[in-house]
């Protein structure tokens, strides 16, 4: 069927979108423990500073290969600035006191967000495509694909591979599985929490924000941009389990997956496929693929 | 919680403290317009030169004398807000009696949800954008109008013109914003080819959320189907990004594609030649009939001066439905004396009333219903404009594709006929 | 004594604004609603589940009451009472499945669930008028014809006379054995199991009340707005409701409305002068819980509790 390569290569760079809207949440929740119900903000930030800084670089006529470090740029900026602000100020506050305070702490952050964006930036949408044009189109199975798609999902299985390694072997890495193991143990060897807690939520921060300013070259950035991302962010999280790198990213194939199928199928089903499949999810494994239940207390 | 019931009643004590509005019988101090447009978010690409214009031609009108002396305040309405918040707003603006006629609305599903409340409410309410032919369907509105005409006549010309242009289709695809309007333009569209030519088929109808930002896997879809035309009504920024998105993928060079609204994104993504493009109804400001029309170039200069970039179909509806309230207002004031209209004897000014516009004419049925005439074309080159134009133009009269008052459309558009289609002017022959 | 001389002065406010100020009728009509509908929010609150999804029920009500209307039936008070059924009824088959979770889990599967009955709204154009929406008639009552005006008022008086019912039942079932159980299950769920009580009966209980209370309150604003839209289901919808919920406090029935009340006329009041209600709203969330645990203290407490 000469629809498979289409429907592989539209499922590969859906799911690389969508993996990167996610991994920082459920990163996040790993770590610290926190439900997060601002991270689709940060995307919808990280889109719009890598908006304005593409828009500045090309309406200034600099070199226009200087876009592409600029969409890297704006996620270090977004993650620098918010992400120690946010875990030190708000965040912090809510370890150890119940879940309904987190999630109503974060949602309270994520209202104050929706209109911060709304001031700084403006209520129009913004667009700027120029590294989508920089790297032209191939033409793969007869249909035309832009590179600058197939560029997206070398970055993600990057970012899962970087992760991983992150993690299993480099310090910073075992310090924070040691506090995700144990926190109070953690605590008492001398592991500065505070910090590891810092870094963890400013890396969950950058990843959003990484996700939003690569998607702008062929999506663009428009109010509402945030709440929409954010429960196609919790849809993968749950589906891979919370906490789980890799879920998120399985989650992500399978989230693409049937959205991508409805689309060629049944078209009318298509915003409702994401939800539906995790429905279908965590109705035959109720906390995820490669979730658990040491989540719920007792 | 002592506290809340106290502070909750000193809050409504305070909103009580609203003066009530007297009735207004003689001429007013100001005449008030409720206008509603997008000025937020994706669909704020086609509201903002809605919004626009209607500053410019209320700046234009009050610096001629206002309405029978009387000067134009409008009151702006978002309708980002959602259903709830333009309906709040409209109910609002209704009981302030300063505000005589509404504007509104941009959003078919807006004006399908208004148009019962100003019944309800007797308030004078003209459509700028209410093209969906769902409204005024019982023929019983007294107080709804639309001016700038109807999704039926719309697209059934833009089927004809791809007829004309392109007799051998075979193929088509349709990509549509999933609402009214969208659903609307593309039963009717489809109406209209299956009556012309049966034998063309339809290989994919997708219809995509509105605002979506991300059309790639939509684009992958239509381009596996192959199809020798994409017709959509995409429109906003939702147009721009599916343009940008669609042309490094090479859409524009494997198919005909058609743009319902193609001419609000003419001075902002660069089009491709021969993208079959149109201004539902007759607005586009570089029309022959516009370019002879003195009031139109006044304005067209004003409003490049003033917001550096041409007005764009949205503006010119916008400012032909300023120019058709002021008509109606000054024919009611010639009928009853001089004396400042009720809104019964605004609404009947409306009915049946025949006003001449930037662009054209429009001519108003007894069911309310408006119409005016069609121009469809391509794009082309300018060597005028760092723009793409509008080139090889047709000109339909308004009554020539409209369905009968009171006949059900799709129930017409299945009457239509090859040989029908055959009288009507060919592409090119509007110059 | 004085508690309730407060309560009978509010809702005589109430009754009276609208004859001196109009406009304020369509506001607190809407208010009223959502006060039923974080009221339901408000009852799992107490048993520690924290739903960001209940603006699912208010929607399949509101949307109830559209298709009922659409398919014939034209009497207010049983297409009220129909359309509440409905409601139940989905809390009932959401329920049963959703109250095995807890915490996390229990509030994510709740906004999943909504965010599947939204896609659903907004995609079925045939059958729902997808994002669109649908009308809602005015309908009969008592079998008389009424202009639009008068049934607006017929609802408002209607409104807050069900609120005064409803809340009364509502504080009787919380004063009850079921309702104690709420808190009990709250505070130590593995000691009620002990005690022999069916926590998941309990619990589903109480949600599919909550759930008739969101429909409450979601066929009032089909009523009152004259159109139902997917948007009423959005998982923002589901939050405003929690955070009304949390303002109100969790002391008992009149904190749902109040906090509805105060937030709708805060609203209208501040939209004339500021864009940035999101801001206004979020912030205070934030400082109500930071700075007024007491307030919120059958809520929070049990972090506490349970670090024995």
């Amino acid at each position: 069927m000469n629809a498979i390569i289409p429907l592989a290569l539209d499922t590969l760079s859906s799911a690389a979108l969508i993996f990167f809207a996610a991994v920082g949440l459920t990163l996040v929740f790993n770590v610290l423990r926190v439900l997060n119900v601002a991270h689709g903000s940060f995307y919808s930030i990280g889109a719009y500073v890598g908006a304005s800084l593409c828009l500045f670089i090309v309406s200034r006529q600099l070199n226009p290969y200087l876009s592409f470090v600029a969409l890297l740029f704006s996620a270090v900026l977004v993650a620098v600035i918010l992400g120690p602000l946010i875990e030190s100020t708000l965040i912090r506050w809510t370890y150890g006191k119940s879940e309904a305070v987190q999630i109503l702490i974060t949602f309270g952050l994520f209202l104050i967000l929706e209109d911060v964006q709304r001031i700084v930036f403006g209520v129009q949408s913004l667009y700027e495509d120029a590294p989508m044009r920089l790297m032209g189109s191939t033409a793969i199975g007869g249909i035309v694909y832009l590179n600058y798609q197939i560029a997206l999902i070398a970055m993600a299985v990057l970012v899962v591979i970087g992760l991983r390694l992150l993690i299993k072997h480099t310090r910073y890495g075992r310090l924070i599985t040691a506090v995700v193991f144990d926190r109070e143990m953690a605590q008492s060897i001398g592991i500065d929490t505070n910090r590891i807690f810092i870094l963890a939520f400013s890396l969950g921060v950058f990843l959003a924000a990484l996700g939003g300013a690569l998607a702008v070259p062929t999506s663009g950035v428009a109010p509402g941009l945030g709440a929409d991302t954010m429960v196609l962010a919790f849809a993968v999280a749950a589906i891979g389990g919370l906490g789980q790198i890799e879920g998120a990213a399985l989650a992500a194939l399978i989230v693409a997956l049937a959205r991508v199928l409805a689309i060629y199928f049944a078209p009318s089903l298509d915003a409702v496929a994401p939800y539906a499949a995790m429905l279908i999810v965590l109705l035959a494994r109720p906390y995820g693929l490669f979730g658990s239940i040491t989540a719920r207390r007792i | 919680m002592k506290l809340r019931t106290a502070l909750s009643a000193l809050a409504l004590i305070g909103c009580l403290g609203e003066a009530m509005p007297a009735v207004a019988q003689t001429k007013p101090d100001s005449l008030g317009l409720g206008i509603f447009t997008f000025t937020s978010g994706p669909a704020a690409a086609y509201g903002m030169p809605g919004k626009n214009a209607a500053d410019l031609m209320i700046e234009q009108i009050n610096a001629a004398g206002g309405i029978g002396g009387v000067k134009i305040v409008p009151t702006y309405v978002d309708e980002a807000q959602g259903a709830q918040g333009v309906i709040a707003e409209y109910r609002r603006l209704s009981g302030e009696a300063n505000n005589q006629v509404m504007i509104a609305a941009l959003s078919s599903a807006n004006c399908l949800a208004l148009a019962p409340l100003a019944e309800q409410l007797q308030m004078p309410t003209v459509g700028w954008n209410c093209d969906t032919h769902q409204l005024l369907l019982d023929g019983k509105s007294k107080y709804v109008f639309r001016p700038n005409g109807n999704t039926v006549p719309e697209f059934v010309a833009y089927a004809v013109y791809l007829l004309a242009r392109k007799p051998d289709v075979k193929t088509v695809a349709i990509i549509n914003p999933d609402y009214a309007f969208g659903h609307d333009a593309a039963t009717i569209f489809k109406a209209a080819l299956k009556a012309l030519r049966p034998d063309i088929q339809v290989v994919a109808e997708l219809f995509p959320k509105m605002g979506s930002p991300n059309y790639q896997t939509e684009i992958s879809r239509l381009t596996t189907a192959r199809p020798d035309v994409v017709f959509s009504n995409l429109w906003g920024a939702d147009l721009e990004n599916f343009v940008r998105q669609a042309q490094p993928r090479g859409l524009f060079s494997s198919s005909q594609v058609v743009l319902a609204l193609g001419e609000t994104v003419l001075q902002r993504v660069p089009l491709p030649e021969g993208v079959i493009v149109g201004v539902l109804g007759d607005g586009w400001w570089m029309s022959p009939d516009a370019m002879a029309n003195a009031q139109t170039k006044t304005f067209v200069g004003a409003y490049k001066a003033k917001y550096g970039e041409y007005p764009v179909f949205p503006s010119i509806k916008m400012a032909n439905t300023l120019l058709y309230v002021k008509a109606a207002y000054e024919a009611a004031m010639k009928k009853n004396g001089g004396k400042w209209p009720s809104r019964a004897e605004l609404v009947d000014a409306m009915r049946g009333s025949k006003v001449p516009t930037l662009t054209g004419t429009t001519v108003t049925r007894a069911d309310n219903d408006g119409m005016v005439d069609q121009i469809v074309g391509v794009t082309v080159k300018s060597p005028n404009q760092s723009f793409p134009v509008i080139g090889e133009m047709v000109r339909y009269k308004g009554d020539a594709l409209m369905p009968k008052e009171g006949q059900d459309p799709i129930g017409w558009i299945s009457t239509l006929t090859p040989a029908f289609a055959a009288s009507l002017p060919k592409p090119g022959s509007y110059k | 004594m004085i508690r309730t001389l407060i309560f009978a002065l509010g809702v005589l406010a109430l009754v009276v604004a609208p004859t001196v100020a109009p406009w304020l009728e369509f506001v607190l009509t809407i208010a009223i609603a959502k006060g039923f509908a974080a009221l339901g929010v408000a009852i799992l609150l107490r048993a520690g589940l924290i739903s960001i999804g209940h603006a699912m029920f208010f929607a399949i009500s509101a949307y109830g009451v559209a298709f009922f209307a659409g398919s014939g039936i034209s009497d207010f008070g049983i297409l009220l009472v129909l359309s509440v059924v409905v409601a139940g009824l989905a809390g009932a088959v959401v329920g049963a499945f959703l109250v095995r979770y807890r915490a996390i889990f229990f509030a994510m599967l709740n906004l999943a669930v909504s965010m599947v009955f939204y896609a659903l709204f907004a995609k079925l154009y045939g059958i729902t008028g997808g994002t669109d929406g649908m009308p809602v008639p005015v309908p009969h009552v008592f079998g008389l014809v009424l202009s639009e005006p008068a049934f607006k008022n017929v609802l408002f008086y209607g409104s807050v006379a069900l609120m005064v019912l409803v809340g009364f039942l509502v504080h009787r079932y919380l004063d009850s054995p079921l309702g104690h159980a709420l808190s009990a299950v709250h505070a130590n769920e593995v000691r009620l199991e002990y005690l022999g009580v069916p926590v998941w009966a309990v619990l589903l209980v109480a949600y599919v009340l909550s759930a008739m209370l969101a429909g409450i309150g979601g066929a009032i604003s089909a009523f009152a707005i004259g159109r139902v839209v997917p948007d009423f289901a959005f998982w923002t919808a589901s939050g405003h409701l929690v955070l009304v919920a949390v303002f109100g406090g969790i002391g008992g029935v009149p904190g749902a409305f109040i906090g509805a009340l105060f937030l709708e006329l805060l609203h209208t009041k501040a939209a004339a002068y500021t864009d940035a209600w999101n801001l206004i709203v979020g912030a205070t969330l934030i400082a109500v819980i930071m700075f007024l645990p007491k307030g919120l203290y059958g809520l929070f407490s049990r972090s506490g509790v349970s670090a024995q």
